[in-house]
């Protein structure tokens, strides 16, 4: 820190070059008392000082919220979403995945959570128009092998999800060229995608999603049972790597979890989300949980859905909490264009069996 | 005290010294203790006790004019009667805070993810925006946000609601007056949002805070959502972040008697296993329990959202139930379950339309 730069007395200066005080962190630190010991200032002195630093490091001042509404703020893109592709998922989710911060998805193994990747992968890339941000994604595995057989399935089926978007538009995008594929097979791996290669990706504006299927496995895989300090020192770290990717870039993060059972027997360390009847909950415990801003669940129901000449297993996709949107669920399906939710009452789906 | 000492009647050879020692003014010296003094400036003992007991003197008539001097514990509880109280639009968790939030504390929220610190926070911020002649106080919020969980979506259907609540309520000219101006667009323009990503910042805004306070005298709520989220991150050294936790409260108490606002934390929950039990807990340890002066904890219990009222200097340990609708923070009506869903459609005319019962909603 150069601390020429700040509007202080060269008296004070002195001081703090004396003291070897050399960031702003460290100033601001420091309690007051503390500070006048090291630098042998007096009480206004340090006062004084403690203000010009606070000032030249906040970034804004204080903004209203009704500045914020009316998107008077740049830095701060509230408001808008990302489209999920499908109106009846956007309105349960008020339009989408909001832009800052870790959205979760968990749910079994078979419920459908990679496709809810892909189709913001490529959803993503639409214009702003359509509900996308016009750039691409970065999809990083740790479990499986990217299904690039699915997505290309997908992609030649984008007409039948978005019959909205015009040819041209849709026309104009490469949609497989704008993907980016990481797989991590261990931790570290994962660490250095993320701190090293995701910035830049980021920063040249190649991507404006991150998707990460799945956060769990690694953990589940890397650390016993015993070892939940060193695990959740592990998981603050990533998830604090992300939430700065997120709200630094304005790039929604999409982390898939895995699920655990639900062991009967009252538990008072256990948070059940007021989720009674389930018999899974989202895995990783509560270091993780602390991280999240909106956590969904998708579950695989019983009996079979149809619509023309496709079946699927019907789904049920609920929000667990976020911040803006009420405790509430839809149903979906998985068909060959993508994920679709269900609205009630509609009739080109037919229930086969009760659910 | 701000007054220079240049100007006090004292020698002016002894003045040069003590300003070229850096003393300018009365504050930097009315701590300090002769032999300290003496030491410091360089001068004699007898000169440092003269300079002491000028300064003295003259400040203390100065203090008995200032707050800083001593009160009857009568003229303290009428203060603080004064200072109001902030609704938080579920009647039971007033009645149990004694009246609503209390304005000039400290109040800290814990809980798990997703039980409704946000929303509580958010309907705190506009709550306290209530008209006086509604029984509010009128006055304007901070609210400084350090997991970015504050949308601008929510903000607006909460203010919407509380709107939509007291145009039921008004029924003479001078409610139906102060109702023209209580808009969501107003309430949003009495809302003022600071953003801050790193424990760095927030400590930088904790600093100017008593400025902008002064500069905003209408403020009566300060809102830090959350205090865990920054000091959880990037903490080797979990001395220093006690250290640092116990000045950042001291400054918020400070505050919150000086300027007269509530300040509001909200804390994370975390497991903590003893004897082979887990059980949660409030993060940030055990210090940090001693910060705020009340502690609300917000928890589930298989389907319902319960508050505990778990530390209050003044209040009984109560628990009740609250729930979260599209409205915001409510009361749970008394028939039976329920659970907030897409029925928002609130048409009720009755005024108190948070007590109605809901309708089951999908997922049962």
């Amino acid at each position: 820190m150069d601390w020429e730069q700040l509007e202080l007395n060269p008296r004070i200066i002195a001081a703090v070059k004396r003291a070897s005080l050399k960031s702003v962190k460290d100033i601001l630190s420091l309690s007051g008392p503390d500070l006048q010991r090291l630098t042998h200032l007096s009480k206004t002195d340090v006062q004084h000082l403690h203000t010009v630093v606070a000032v030249a490091y906040r970034k804004t001042p204080p903004i209203t919220a009704l500045q914020l509404y009316r998107g008077e703020h740049p830095s701060l893109e509230q408001g808008r979403l990302l489209s999920l592709s499908c109106p009846v998922l956007d309105a349960l989710l008020r339009g989408g995945l909001p832009l800052c911060g870790i959205t979760e998805l968990a749910g079994e193994s078979a419920a459908g959570k990679t496709q809810f990747g892909l189709q913001l992968c490529l959803s993503v890339q639409y214009p702003q128009d359509y509900g996308g941000l016009g750039s691409g994604a970065v999809y990083i595995c740790t479990e499986d092998s990217f299904p690039i057989k699915r997505l290309r399935q997908l992609t030649s089926q984008l007409s039948r999800l978005r019959p909205e978007v015009p040819q041209a538009v849709s026309r104009g995008i490469s949609f497989t060229d704008n993907i980016y594929i990481e797989h991590t097979a261990d931790l570290g791996a994962l660490q250095t995608c993320i701190s090293q290669r995701l910035p830049i990706l980021l920063s040249r504006g190649l991507v404006r999603l991150i998707v990460i299927d799945s956060v769990a496995a690694l953990f589940r895989a890397e650390f016993q049972a015993g070892e939940a300090a060193e695990r959740a020192r592990h998981l603050l770290a990533l998830s604090s790597t992300l939430h700065r990717l997120s709200h630094s870039y304005c790039t929604p993060v999409l982390c898939i979890n895995q699920v655990t059972d639900v062991i009967d027997g009252s538990n008072p360390g256990r948070c059940d989300y007021g989720l009674v009847d389930s018999k899974v909950l989202p895995a990783l415990g509560m270091a993780w949980a602390n991280q999240v801003m909106v956590r969904l669940m998708l579950r695989r129901l019983e009996g079979q859905i149809r619509k023309g000449d496709q079946d699927s297993a019907p789904r049920r996709l609920e929000v667990v909490f976020a911040p803006h949107l009420p405790q509430a669920s839809c149903l979906c399906g998985v068909w060959l264009e993508g994920v679709r939710g269900i609205a009630e009452e509609d009739p080109s789906i037919q229930f086969q069996t009760s659910i | 005290m701000q007054r220079p000492v240049a100007s006090f009647p004292l020698a002016p050879s002894l003045k040069v010294k003590l300003i070229n020692a850096g003393f300018q003014t009365t504050n930097d010296l009315v701590d300090l203790r002769p032999l300290q003094l003496s030491k410091e400036v360089g001068i004699t003992h007898e000169e440092a006790v003269e300079v002491l007991q000028t300064l003295r003197c003259d400040s203390q008539t100065a203090q008995e004019r200032a707050s800083g001097g001593s009160f009857t514990a009568l003229q303290l509880l009428q203060q603080e009667q004064t200072l109001g109280t902030i609704v938080t639009f579920c009647s039971e968790l007033d009645s149990v805070l004694g009246g609503g939030l209390p304005v000039g504390k400290t109040t800290e929220i814990c809980g798990a993810p997703g039980i409704g610190k946000t929303q509580l926070c958010i309907q705190l911020a506009v709550d306290v925006q209530i008209p006086v002649c509604f029984g509010g106080l009128g006055g304007q919020a901070v609210y400084i946000d350090t997991e970015g969980s504050f949308l601008i979506q929510r903000a607006v259907d909460i203010a919407q609601a509380a709107v939509d609540h007291c145009s039921l309520l008004a029924d003479d000219a001078e409610q139906r007056k102060s109702l023209k101006e209580f808009t969501v667009e107003k309430i949003l323009s009495n809302l003022f949002l600071i953003r801050c990503h790193d424990y760095v910042e927030l400590l930088a805004e904790i600093y100017l805070l008593p400025e902008f306070l002064a500069q905003h005298p209408d403020v009566r709520l300060v809102v830090i959502d959350s205090i865990a989220f920054p000091f959880r991150h990037d903490f080797e050294d979990l001395s220093q972040r006690t250290r640092l936790l116990n000045g950042l409260a001291q400054q918020l108490i400070q505050m919150a008697t000086k300027h007269s606002v509530a300040v509001v934390l909200t804390n994370q929950m975390t497991t903590k296993v003893w004897r082979g039990q887990s059980k949660l807990v409030p993060a940030l340890g055990e210090s940090w329990g001693h910060a705020a002066t009340q502690r609300l904890i917000l928890h589930w219990e298989g389907s319902k959202r319960l508050a505990s009222l778990y530390k209050s200097p003044s209040q009984m340990e109560a628990t009740v139930q609250y729930q979260i609708t599209g409205e915001g923070f409510r009361d749970v009506p008394h028939s039976g379950p329920s659970r907030s869903h897409d029925d928002d459609s609130c048409n009720d005319t009755s005024g108190n339309y948070c007590k109605r019962p809901r309708v089951e909603g999908t997922q049962s």
